[in-house]
């Protein structure tokens, strides 16, 4: 891990901005986006929260390249986003592992994709793998393991990579809530060490709280940016100093009055 | 080094299967040993005709010839079946050009196309081969395309999102996501082959096992005539049972 590092260090100290600008966007007559502005500062970790349905993750695949917006545009680091880019990586919800490949197979998909050699790609994603908790697990399937560790493998394929922005769909709506505390943490640490910019799509919103720099809130259908709140809590974070505090709870119910003004 | 389980799979299925068959077997022997009809043999008088005409008579060189053509036909239908299913699933305005044409195909008793064949190649190998190929081909094809249009849509995200170009998608994405209902395809249009390789050879009437199936059928040699048609069912278990291996061995994942 070391000696890589100071490798990476020069790539990886320069986090990018995301400017998304009038980002509009329909699915046949059904308007997702109207006109979504805003921007994101370099190394940050913001929290896209709204209600369900409202076009979150449409937005989230508009900056991941994947879905072109009807008007708008989206640059990252001043590069107008056109399609997905080796600068960012996605988590997904469902955690999208192939399940005919193994753990190691997944983690170092991204590389295989780049031609990057059998040996290197493995070297690299074994490293990975053991960062977020899965050594000993690279010759597994899948389905042989529980919901939480295949959105580890998850969370290890884009790292492998090296994105300089980390883009991440309701990645832990699917695992139980204990689970999701240890993820939620696990997270914090690996963000504090990279300080990649990252972007987290939840329904959350003790979620959006604890994690994030800023939550930003969007309207139902179609989405707009409706309002936003900066999360000044202090960090290193964690469930014990950062949960139980006055400011929290505090801040989760601003955001429910934001949310319930929409219901 | 793979912690796969090796499930009790494989025993559980062969028991039924002995089990059917014995019976099958227990039943043709009590039945013919009646002497209700000409047409119910005995399965020992059956079993000790066809061991004869396998080592002394016409079997064994009409089961390779037929062997010959089944290759033949089947190779190229798998590959072209898995290609076209991939490329008609992959592209939608693909498949919407050819579904009218896929359907008639599917549903057409294509045992009528024989006699079109015969005009064109004449009464040769070619025909059989080709037989073989058209009772297989249509159901790989389908079965691959169902398979691959079956695929999670996030996978594809996936591998767009870290940068796979639409070859990558189709070989390393849709090809593995298609794989299980493929291998389906694959087991059910090579049992029909089997069948096509016997339609084809009995239309002809001049080559492999389907010339014994009329040459003992028209001169009433019963016992020959249920030895060739074991064998034949003999053939379509064996392929059956060696792709369902294949398929564990390809699919081990689940």
């Amino acid at each position: 891990m070391v000696p890589d590092r100071a490798v990476m260090a020069s790539e990886r100290d320069v986090a990018l901005d995301i400017r998304i600008q009038g980002v509009s966007k329909s699915f046949g007559s059904v308007a997702a986006l109207a006109g979504v502005s805003l921007t994101i500062r370099p190394g940050e970790f913001v929290a896209i929260i709204g209600p369900s349905g409202c076009g979150k993750t449409t937005l989230l695949k508009i900056v991941a390249g994947l879905v072109a917006p009807d008007a708008g545009t989206v640059a990252i680091g001043g590069t107008r986003v056109t399609g997905p880019g080796p600068d960012r990586a996605v988590v997904f919800q469902d955690f999208a592992l192939m399940p005919w490949a193994t753990v190691l197979r997944n983690v170092a998909f991204g590389l295989e994709l780049r031609g990057v050699g059998r040996r290197q790609r493995e070297e690299v994603a074994r490293r990975i793998i053991a960062r977020v908790g899965l050594a000993g697990f690279e010759h597994h399937y899948p389905h042989q393991l529980s919901g939480g560790m295949q959105q580890r493998v998850g969370v290890a394929r884009a790292l492998a990579v090296n994105p300089k922005v980390l883009l991440m769909d309701e990645p832990f709506a699917s695992v139980d809530e204990q689970t999701r505390r240890l993820l939620q943490d696990d997270l914090l640490d690996l963000w504090a060490e990279e300080r990649k910019t990252i972007v987290l799509v939840t329904h959350s919103m003790d979620e959006a709280v604890y994690l994030s720099d800023r939550v930003v809130v969007l309207s139902p259908r179609p989405a707009r940016v409706v309002g936003e709140i900066q999360v000044d809590l202090p960090r290193p974070r964690s469930s014990k100093t950062t949960r139980t505090s006055a400011a929290f709870a505090g801040l989760v119910e601003d955001l429910w009055g934001m949310l319930k003004e929409m219901q | 080094m793979r912690p796969v389980p090796a499930g009790p799979e494989g025993h559980m299925e062969a028991v039924p299967v002995l089990g059917a068959l014995s019976a099958l077997v227990v039943a043709s022997e009590v039945l013919g040993r009646l002497g209700l009809s000409l047409f119910l043999p005995a399965f020992s008088s059956v079993a000790a005709v066809w061991w004869q005409v396998l080592v002394t008579g016409p079997l064994l060189p009409a089961l390779l010839k037929s062997l010959e053509s089944y290759v033949k036909g089947m190779v190229p239908a798998v590959a072209a079946g898995v290609v076209a299913g991939l490329l008609l699933g992959r592209y939608r305005w693909l498949g919407e050009v050819f579904d009218p044409f896929l359907n008639m195909m599917m549903s057409a008793p294509l045992a009528g196309f024989i006699p079109i064949l015969m005009a064109i190649f004449g009464i040769s190998d070619t025909v059989v081969v080709l037989t073989v190929f058209l009772f297989s081909f249509f159901i790989i094809l389908v079965n691959t395309r169902t398979g691959l249009q079956g695929t999670p849509r996030s996978l594809v995200e996936m591998a767009r999102s870290l940068g796979a170009t639409d070859v990558q998608i189709l070989t390393r994405i849709y090809f593995f996501a298609a794989l299980p209902a493929m291998m389906v395809g694959v087991r059910l249009g090579a049992v029909n082959g089997v069948k096509g390789l016997v339609v084809g050879e009995m239309l002809i009437a001049l080559v492999g096992m389907g010339e014994l199936l009329i040459r003992y059928g028209n001169t009433f040699l019963i016992n020959h005539l249920y030895a060739v048609i074991l064998t034949i069912l003999g053939l379509a278990l064996t392929v059956s049972l060696a792709i369902q291996a294949l398929d564990r061995l390809a699919i081990r994942w689940k």
